[in-house]
């Protein structure tokens, strides 16, 4: 059945038939390393990464993007143990399992040592490079006294009117589900009922969301801690703000693993050891906008000074993620819809 | 295919018939056999049941005032010559194919809670806010793409009507309702079953404008259940099945508008420019006043919002942008091509059909390039992909499928373009062809291609704007070499940069704008 698809194509298309890869003399191996498409943009860190690691590994680092890290998981999916991908850099946690249940992922084998993060890291797949809390960002000039509480802030008829992301379609907008678990418990789906009529909308992604609320559709919009810091380093704005929640944040951690498929395994180690090094993870603060999951020994930037700090972390494991994933989405489109 | 019965090569239009409904099975076969066996549960559960009911009411109702206000629009621009009345056109040609995410941001520009609306209504000390999210949004960015698309067909059209009945209905001092009875009706009436079904599948499968002004996810389209399915659940046996299901009532919906509004026959035999008598009526004067007001007031702001992008504009233009420009603009031209060749093959197949006197082939071929759209494009996407995994690289299948599942996104808006045109050819010079034995190629190019180069300038046009903005399957397979604008957008926004990405959506539509403007001063020239 296989061989038919690509003869029926070349019938249909006679395209199929694409020149094949220039077989070039390849002294340098080449690392893939895909990624989502901010990370390697115009402003993410990407670039310089890929000119430091060079500088030093003798290989040629090519980046390979998908639009975020939903499309990333989903473009591995699609290739299977076909794919060209060394290492992936850039899902969160949240989808971590999904991940290793792809069976594409190896052990990374790396000695991370002390971590900079507020939970103990002892994944031997994965590997953070960057975290950062959820949190509602909002304008200090237009919203006053902004909830305390996640509890205020879902349950509060009078609360200010936030801008989320569908948990089915976004990263951060699964989060949230799993921080209301965390916070609500059983009466998570009561709490979803209560702040729905003051959600503005659910988004795609976290860029519509953001859009939406830098727009002025919405007093809050759900985003990460180290937000406000862009727009205090890149704008000179000081007006945004997260809200410190007394029960605690969920955490959202980005990691990266190596393939199983990889024909540079050692170059891919590599790469997953200077991850976790200065010279990346100075990048990632102003680069990514993210806190450094091994915090470089200049520290933090200026810009990230006054950022909240949350009292609790939270962060679930990928095997109980995985398993409450539907029954989680299934409570908040029963509550939302209700 | 009109010679000797019994001797028929198949029609290309068959061929490329066969291999869209090919693609379409290769794509469900390959989910299918990716999902390797895993039983596929399709529970209608309460949610999609919801979702299912809510799309159908939503999607006719969008289809309904869509039709309802391009129509009128399209009757407006034909009674009325005004200064700026190029300028109107080019701008309904933009309208129709601006980005999703670009209509969603300039909808809340103008009518969100701090949008130009709400300023208006602070400065008249209202206290009341308009709020876009919900039906309002959706119908309209709905009836902002779609009824600009309906008045450019519709006016289209109108201009085709034979000159000898605008002469007769001069003659016998027809009433403007007489007019419009005998002389309007009949051609807006053969436009709308295609037409009624292509906006219909366009508003069913809408994805991001419905989920992000939708205002929660009660307002959903199968579309985002397909796409869950795929990508977050990477349940592929599911997704198969939802994508079936929306397949299955887009088919049924499509038959039924066909069955139920049968194409009125025209039979134009000469065509000169015709002065309309009801253009002097007092009446119809302040109606098209009215019309043109409102649609001008629904249209114009949206699309005046996307130059807020004009002032980040200098910060955009670099290395990056032009390499994003070039790929646009090559995937643009390469699927464009393609969707106006297959548009011409199906349409000529059509033709074909009907003078065999086969209906029903014929509304098959004419139901066909809309259908395709019911195939969501990510189960395309992947389905193909998964197809061609393993013979050629990610990389390349990118280069491929790009210029490809645009060209299919496109077919369906150059078909209507193009499928009256040839159907006219067909009328004029059908008979006269079968009698000197005129067939193929060569028909083409002497009797059908002086008809359609009109009508192909407009459906090269919609083709390579659809294709410039597109973005869908760039977000599986974009990056490295393969990024495109709408590409470049998502990265600047997804950097916190959404100035640039206006910028950006800015480019695009004016891309759109400048491109229908063309077609526009293609299509006056050739009438003169």
């Amino acid at each position: 059945m296989r061989n038919a698809y690509p003869l029926a194509l070349a019938a249909l298309f006679g395209a199929a038939l694409l020149p094949a890869p220039p077989a070039a003399a390849q002294e340098r191996p080449t690392l893939t390393v895909y990624t989502y498409s901010s990370f390697v943009g115009r402003y993410g860190p990407g670039e310089a990464i890929a000119e430091r690691f060079e500088a030093s590994c003798g290989c040629d680092l090519e980046w390979v993007t998908a639009d975020d890290a939903g499309s990333l998981l989903g473009r591995l999916r699609l290739e299977g143990e076909s794919t060209t991908a060394d290492v992936v850099l850039g899902h969160d946690m949240n989808l971590a399992g999904e991940a290793r249940d792809l069976g594409l992922f190896a052990p990374h084998g790396v000695e991370t040592g002390e971590l900079d993060m507020p939970v103990a890291w002892d994944d031997e797949t994965f590997l953070p490079y960057d975290w950062g809390y959820l949190a509602f960002v909002y304008d200090t000039t237009r919203l006053d006294s902004p909830p305390e509480s996640l509890e205020a802030l879902f349950t509060d008829a009078a609360g200010p009117s936030v801008v989320l992301q569908d948990p089915r379609t976004s990263a951060p907008g699964f989060g949230l589900l799993l921080w209301s678990s965390a916070v609500f418990g059983e009466g998570m789906a009561d709490a979803w009922e209560a702040l729905t009529p003051r959600v503005v909308t659910f988004t795609t992604g976290w860029s519509e969301a953001y859009g939406l609320f830098l727009e002025g559709e919405a007093d809050m919009v759900l985003s990460y801690s180290t937000s406000p810091a862009y727009h205090r380093a890149v704008e000179d704005e000081t007006r945004y703000e997260a809200a410190r929640f007394a029960e605690g944040h969920y955490l959202h951690v980005e990691i990266a693993g190596m393939t199983t498929t990889t024909d540079v395994p050692d170059l891919a180690r590599d790469f997953l050891a200077f991850m976790l090094e200065e010279d990346f993870q100075s990048l990632i603060p102003e680069g990514n906008w993210m806190y450094p999951a091994n915090l470089p020994s200049s520290g933090l930037p200026e810009s990230f000074e006054g950022l909240i700090e949350p009292g609790e972390a939270f962060l679930f494991d990928a095997e109980r993620v995985s398993a409450e994933r539907r029954a989680l989405i299934d409570t908040w489109l029963e509550a939302t819809t209700r | 295919m009109t010679r000797l019965a019994g001797v028929r090569a198949p029609h290309p239009g068959a061929l490329v018939a066969l291999a869209l409904a090919g693609l379409a099975a290769l794509a469900f076969g390959a989910l299918l056999e990716a999902a390797q066996g895993r039983a596929a549960t399709l529970a209608l559960d309460a949610y999609l049941r919801r979702v299912l009911v809510f799309s159908l009411t939503q999607a006719a109702l969008s289809t309904v005032l869509s039709l309802v206000l391009g129509a009128a629009l399209a009757l407006a621009l034909a009674r009325r010559r005004f200064v700026g009345r190029d300028l109107v056109l080019a701008a309904l040609g933009a309208a129709a194919v601006m980005p999703a995410i670009v209509v969603v941001f300039s909808v809340v520009a103008v009518w969100g809670r701090s949008g130009w609306i709400a300023s208006a209504m602070d400065a008249l000390g209202l206290a009341s806010r308009p709020d876009p999210f919900g039906w309002p949004g959706i119908l309209l960015a709905h009836v902002f793409l779609n009824a600009s698309f309906a008045a450019r067909i519709f006016l289209d059209a109108l201009a085709r009507a034979p000159a000898e009945h605008w002469r007769l209905a001069a003659i016998l001092g027809f009433s403007p309702r007489a007019t419009f009875a005998h002389l309007d009706w009949p051609i807006l009436r053969s436009e709308l079953p295609g037409l009624a079904g292509l906006v219909f599948l366009l508003c069913f499968t809408s994805f991001a404008i419905v989920l992000t002004l939708g205002g929660g996810p009660g307002k959903a389209t199968l579309e985002v259940a397909i796409f869950s399915a795929l990508r977050v659940e990477l349940d592929f046996a599911r997704a198969a099945m939802l994508a079936g299901l929306q397949l299955a009532i887009c088919l049924s919906l499509t038959l039924l508008l066909h069955w139920a509004v049968t194409k009125a026959p025209v039979a134009p035999t000469e065509r000169l420019p015709a002065a309309r008598p009801d253009a002097a009526d007092p009446r119809l004067r302040i109606l098209d006043g009215m019309v043109l007001a409102i649609a001008g007031a629904l249209i114009a702001p949206l699309l005046l919002a996307t130059l807020e992008g004009v002032l980040a504009l200098p910060r955009i233009l670099d290395a990056d942008l032009a390499d994003a420009a070039a790929t646009s603009l090559v995937v643009a031209l390469v699927s464009a091509g393609l969707a106006c060749a297959m548009a011409i093959a199906l349409a000529g197949a059509a033709q074909a059909a009907q003078a065999r006197r086969r209906t029903r082939l014929a509304a098959a071929y004419d139901v066909l390039p809309a259908l395709v759209l019911a195939v969501p494009p990510f189960a395309l996407t992947a389905g193909l992909f998964l197809a061609l995994r393993g013979h050629v690289s990610p990389a390349q299948a990118g280069f491929l499928l790009l210029p490809l599942v645009n060209a299919i996104g496109a077919l369906p808006f150059a078909y209507r373009f193009l499928a009256p045109a040839l159907a006219t050819s067909a009328e004029r010079h059908g008979r006269v062809c079968a009698l000197l034995g005129l067939t193929g190629w060569r028909r083409l190019v002497v009797v059908d291609w002086p008809m359609a180069r009109r009508p192909l300038a407009g459906a090269f046009a919609v083709a390579a704007a659809l294709s410039f903005g597109d973005f869908g399957i760039v977000a599986l397979f974009g990056g490295g070499e393969l990024r495109t604008l709408p590409y470049l957008l998502y990265e600047r926004l997804g950097s916190y940069r959404l100035d640039e990405a206006a910028a950006i959506g800015l480019l695009l539509v004016a891309a759109a704008f400048a491109l229908s403007a063309l077609a526009t001063r293609m299509a006056d020239a050739d009438r003169r």
